[in-house]
């Protein structure tokens, strides 16, 4: 029977079908000059931040190694903040942070959301689909500054738990988006004629919906992941720079916000490290988010 | 008639929406939230203050009665007094959402009409070198964050070492002069940041739009481009246009601008959440919550009434 049903599933896609989703996106993909050098940009940040995930470089990235706002010189490429740690270290240290935050959101907010909103998709008019919906409607209602608060009102008394307090709001307001759009593909997909078959040979339904259903909206959530990837780190500098990011450690926000009384005094350094990098990566992340939704999604009509 | 019993029924069925979000909102800030027992005391309480001050603030209650309290406090609009100035929170209110809406409007506004504007021409030159050009630089507009923003233009245009031409922060306006001094830097960040997202979003609209086979046909018989763009398409993407406008308006007044009025130090509504926020402040919290609740609901009901305003097709049911 699993077998007949694997047959009947077109999501075994990846041993047979050269015109497959995946075989045409990556061909569209790779034709596309822009999404090319965008995904090498966004590799590079991925190797640095790696390095300093591995201990190869940044790591002294809190340690008091000169003066007081020195400029631009050969021992601190960035110059010096006003506590003498060097800019250049604090800047690509960040990169790990600004990855940590990313991934982690990304990764998890998109599961979360493919997990209900195929539910709720497959379950659509039932009281389940109803509870899901409401869900999405009150996290979407809340703002998100004051939920990121709340959070980390709740989880103070837990210190272990309490500096991921960021992590988490933005993990329970980001999988919305991502919830929506794959409850509207399963509604679309469930009834599809593979749907029935597996109906019918008794398939049971948690693995219609998981096995079946749910790897084909693979594409929607890829997008949308690298779509959550940059929301996510612009939220983390914003909250960073309010207090209410990133703690015990560096990120690009903290760099800002530190940087914000140093602009009027005329020192640029921690800012404009902070601004570039951050800069570079959201933007090669966008075009590359941009590249891959043309090359993945069918009924793109934009360009 | 129709449309009086219609309010109703959409404003009835906004009512889990509201409770959904003042009840998770509750348990998180106000339930689980911070213990402000000891902030209040002095020092080496005795029992019976430390007990006062705990009925003070409703700790003795069980959880449902404080929920209820909180549900009695939103329809009579009435939310007490701030913890930490005492300072009633409705005047509060009165006083701080005039100068968010001064704050936002321009940029508001103006974020909306060249996005659409830019929109449009994008549409029109569709794959040609003036819409490859507004859309790069939506895309570059789109990944400057917007505290870089902020940052910047303060930089170039109110400090020493830019143009120097506007203050650097605060907030005394006592004429239109003051007005526009202050509110220019704001503005010019608003709208900076809200345009590429904004353009990007209505150049997708009406290029879908565009596609349709009554504006081909339209071409086909003729129809000047400008009459075509104006009449036959910007018409009919009014409905996403409408609705996304309308679903921003919420976070635009009760605390859109948080970050902006924090940052430069202007006494609206945003200032107030932060530093309620900093402080734990939960009658405020509570009351700019539930408040945006409401306006959603309100919005929704409003944005409705609208589509069938623009499309008469639409019916209200």
């Amino acid at each position: 029977m699993n077998a007949a049903a694997e047959e009947l599933d077109p999501v075994g896609l990846s041993d047979a079908a050269p015109e497959s989703l995946w075989t045409k996106g990556l061909y569209k993909f790779r034709r596309d000059r822009v999404g090319m050098w965008s995904f090498a940009v966004v590799l590079l940040y991925v190797g640095i931040a790696l390095g300093v995930w591995l201990g190869f470089w940044a790591t002294g990235w809190a340690d008091l190694a000169g003066g007081k706002w020195e400029p631009v010189s050969g021992a601190h490429w960035f110059g010096t903040n006003i506590i003498g740690q060097d800019i250049f270290d604090r800047a690509i240290y960040s990169t790990k942070t600004s990855f940590e935050v990313g991934l982690v959101v990304a990764v998890l907010a998109t599961a979360l959301g493919a997990i209900l909103g195929a539910i709720a998709g497959f379950f659509s008019g039932s009281w389940l689909d109803e509870l899901i919906l409401w869900l999405m409607g009150v996290l979407d209602s809340i703002p998100f500054l004051l939920f990121v608060a709340a959070i980390a009102y709740t989880l103070q008394s837990i210190p272990e738990i309490s500096k991921y307090s960021m992590h988490i709001a933005m993990i329970v307001t980001f999988w919305i988006t991502a919830g929506r759009l794959v409850r509207g593909e399963v509604i679309k997909l469930k009834e599809m004629e593979y749907v029935d078959a597996a109906h019918a040979l008794g398939v049971p339904e948690y693995t219609i919906i998981f096995r079946h259903i749910l790897p084909n909206t693979a594409h929607i959530l890829l997008v949308q992941a690298t779509i959550t990837f940059v929301a996510a780190i612009k939220s983390e500098v914003i909250l960073s720079f309010l207090g209410l990011g990133v703690k015990d450690s560096m990120s690009w926000g903290l760099m800002i916000s530190e940087s914000s009384q140093e602009v009027l005094a005329g020192f640029f350094n921690n800012f404009l490290a902070a601004s570039v990098l951050l800069f570079g990566l959201v933007m090669a992340f966008n075009l590359f988010s941009d590249a891959l939704q043309d090359a993945l999604d069918p009924r793109t009509v934009a360009d | 008639m129709e449309l009086f019993s219609y309010s109703l029924r959409k404003l009835a069925t906004g009512i889990p929406l509201i409770i959904g979000v003042t009840l998770v909102s509750f348990l998180l800030m106000v339930y689980f939230g911070p213990d402000k027992t000891f902030e209040l005391v002095g020092k080496n309480p005795t029992q019976e203050q430390i007990d006062e001050i705990r009925a003070q603030l409703g700790y003795d209650q069980p959880m449902v009665v404080r929920y209820l309290d909180y549900l009695r406090e939103i329809v009579t609009l009435d939310f007490g007094n701030s913890e930490s100035t005492g300072e009633r929170i409705n005047a509060l209110l009165a006083r701080t959402i005039p100068v968010s809406i001064a704050v936002a409007l321009p940029g508001f506004i103006l974020g909306n009409l060249l996005g659409v504007g830019l929109g449009l021409l994008a549409a029109f030159y569709r794959g040609r070198w003036p819409d490859k050009m507004i859309m790069g630089s939506a895309a570059i507009g789109m990944s400057i964050s917007f505290l870089i923003v902020i940052i910047a233009f303060q930089i170039i245009l109110s400090s020493s070492y830019g143009l120097n031409l506007f203050p650097v922060r605060g907030w005394s306006v006592d004429s239109f002069g003051d007005y526009v001094s202050y509110v220019t830097v704001p503005t010019l960040a608003t709208v900076f940041v809200a345009l590429g997202y904004n353009t990007r979003f209505y150049r997708s609209v009406i290029v879908e739009e565009t596609t349709r086979d009554h504006v081909r046909t339209a071409r086909a018989f003729g129809v000047p481009s400008l009459q075509l763009y104006c009449k036959l398409i910007l018409k009919n993407c009014l409905i996403p246009i409408i609705t996304r406008i309308m679903f921003s308006i919420p976070f635009v007044v009760i605390s859109g601008s948080l970050l902006i009025e924090s940052y430069f130090g202007i006494p609206g509504i945003g200032k107030v959440t932060y530093d309620a926020i900093i402080t734990g402040d939960q009658p405020i919290l509570k009351a700019v919550v539930a408040l945006t609740a409401i306006m959603l609901v309100v919005v929704q009901l409003l944005t409705d009434i609208m589509y069938r305003w623009v499309d008469p097709r639409v019916s209200l049911k």
